[in-house]
């Protein structure tokens, strides 16, 4: 398998503590990766570096053979990597439908002027942004919602919102940001049963996750991060009988 | 097609109006014609003007020099909107990267530069002015009576809205939406940010330009003090009181708030009232209404209305929660 998404060296500093150092990982074609590790590891600043939200201090961030790490994060989303945040709020004044539309943005382009015009380009992007969203909000259980406005919903219908969004741009590489963190049972249920679908799809998943139970289910392989530097990469198996993992993270667990 | 009865009835309307009534008339439409753009602009990206005159000015002072110069009228008219979008994409780049009131200030020193320019300029006939521009002709029927000005706004005031209102549904304006309020998350899904607040600055320049430009043939004569930054000031107060983001309510907030300043214009031109009467009343009224809208309605008034319409015809649909603060709506029983 190769990889789609490499990272290398990759190192932020905030002032002058390093919340990422020298950091590598890959993220296969189709496979699950997980990042665990406890708070303040720099999971958060992996996304960020990965999204485009942030800058590298220095490394390179490789995705599907060409460098990415100095595109602006609608570029990257462009290029077929969707994110679904942990804390950012969705669309206000939108409804569930609309947020979800939001998300095709990456994969159609008609422009304002075509919309003003009524160009033909912009009815057939209005009818592929609106296929893309009823299918997207149909795999998280929001399709009945549709029509709701978004911030009305739930917390945890809300993650599956952002889960939507990031769909709807029928994404080659996934981003979760905590996905099952703030979940009910039956949603968390649902959220890893939707993840091993997407998987099965051929989907490239980069998951940041505190509950190592649902790691253990989901991930091909697990990268442990802590403080800033990668401890250990490796399936769930290995990892967790890794002395430097027990010793920093799993702890008694192990 | 709601709007269809409103454009009839506004239609009808000049024909009972008298010579000073048309004036105001006229005036209303083309704040109308600004204040859909700044709307778009406060309640879709999040961005505050307080200088959108100044691209009213453009537009007039393109209209009116290209005028003086020989250029059709007609032609003009056309250039004033696209210089105005032209310089709200120049002075854009760099401003926008301002956030909430830095960028307000930002563009309210934009428009005292603006004007300081014009005052000075000699090609622009400085302090004065201006004068004797022809009226507009639109394939040589010339736009001589006020009557026809009325219809050419009232025409301006559909363009713009249907311009803004095909904008706000199209996948940009979905886009602007989001950037809005989680620029972060709407990046991420392809939003290109920077673009589409430049883009949606040049609209709101755009249509505030097409006003200053139908101004300029309309009233004949410019000068800086024909664009004050109380201009500025009553196009934010009409977008407020109608309602950010929606264009209904521009429309309704301009009406409003200008019916209002007749109103008391003629109060405070009466005999006996001094001489600084009327600035004095319409600073008051537009501070006053802005506390006043922000405090008990703060979606402002089409908005709120509509809701309240909304939940009344269809008891069915659970209520969206109202993310306005409940200290804001005294009425509101929880």
């Amino acid at each position: 398998m190769t990889a789609l998404l490499e990272v290398r060296g990759l190192t932020r500093r905030f002032g002058g503590i390093h919340a990422l150092r020298d950091v590598g990982l890959d993220v296969r074609e189709g496979e699950t990766h997980a990042v665990i590790g406890p708070n303040g590891a720099g999971k958060s600043t992996l996304f960020k570096l990965i999204g485009g939200q942030l800058a590298a201090t220095a490394g390179t961030i490789t995705y599907a053979g060409r460098r990415i790490d100095h595109l602006a994060p609608h570029r990257r989303a462009r290029r077929g990597i969707a994110i679904a945040f942990q804390d950012a709020p969705v669309f206000h004044g939108m409804t569930v439908a609309e947020n979800a539309m939001v998300g095709a943005h990456a994969v159609t382009s008609a422009g304002p002027l075509s919309a003003v015009l009524r160009l033909p380009r912009h009815r057939r992007d209005e009818q592929v942004i609106r296929t893309a969203a009823a299918h997207a909000l149909r795999r998280v259980a929001l399709h009945e919602l549709a029509d709701q406005s978004a911030e009305s919903l739930p917390l945890g219908r809300q993650r599956a919102l952002q889960v939507a969004r990031a769909l709807c741009g029928r994404p080659r590489l996934l981003l979760l940001d905590e996905p099952a963190s703030g979940l009910r049972g039956p949603e968390r249920t649902a959220l890893a049963a939707l993840i091993e679908d997407l998987r099965g799809e051929g989907m490239s998943i980069l998951l940041v996750e505190h509950d190592v139970a649902f790691v253990a289910r989901l991930a091909d392989r697990v990268t442990v991060l802590d403080l800033g530097a990668v401890l250990a990469t490796g399936t769930y198996q290995q990892i967790r009988s890794d002395p430097a993992v027990i010793a920093a993270y799993l702890g008694g667990h192990a | 097609m709601r709007w269809i009865p409103f454009v009839l009835a506004a239609a009808v309307v000049p024909v009972f109006l008298g010579p000073g009534q048309l004036t105001v008339y006229v005036l209303l439409g083309l704040s109308a014609m600004a204040v859909v753009g700044l709307s778009l602009l406060m309640g879709y990206a999040g961005q505050v003007s307080l200088g959108q005159a100044s691209f009213t000015a453009i537009g007039a002072y393109t209209a009116g020099l290209l005028a003086v110069h020989d250029v059709p009228p007609l032609l003009g008219l056309v250039v004033a909107p696209v210089a105005a979008a032209l310089a709200a994409v120049v002075v854009g780049v760099p401003i926008l990267r301002l956030r909430g009131h830095q960028l307000a200030f930002a563009t309210l020193a934009l428009q005292l530069i603006l004007l300081s320019v014009l005052g000075d300029a000699d090609w622009a006939g400085g302090a004065i002015g201006l004068q004797g521009l022809p009226y507009l002709s639109v394939f040589g029927f010339e736009l001589n009576e006020d009557l026809h000005y009325a219809y050419l706004v009232l025409l301006g005031v559909v363009l713009t809205a249907v311009v803004a209102s095909s904008l706000v549904r199209s996948r940009a304006g979905r886009g602007l939406r989001a950037l809005a309020t989680a620029p972060v998350a709407a990046e991420a899904s392809g939003v290109p940010v920077g673009a589409y607040r430049l883009l949606v600055f040049a609209v709101s320049a755009a249509f505030a330009g097409l006003a200053g430009g139908i101004y300029a043939f309309f009233v004949g004569y410019l000068a800086p003090g024909s664009f004050p930054v109380l201009l500025s000031i009553e196009y934010v107060v009409m977008a407020v009181v109608g309602g950010l983001g929606s264009i209904a309510g521009a429309i309704l907030g301009a009406t409003l708030i200008t019916l209002l300043v007749q109103a008391l214009t003629s109060l405070a031109t009466q005999p006996g009232m001094p001489g600084y009467a009327p600035g004095v009343l319409s600073y008051a009224v537009y501070a006053v209404l802005l506390i006043v809208i922000v405090l008990f309605v703060p979606r402002g008034v089409v908005p709120t209305l509509s809701r309240r319409f909304r939940r009344e015809t269809s008891p069915g649909r659970p209520a969206p929660v109202d993310p306005a603060p409940a200290r804001a709506r005294p009425g509101a029983g929880r």
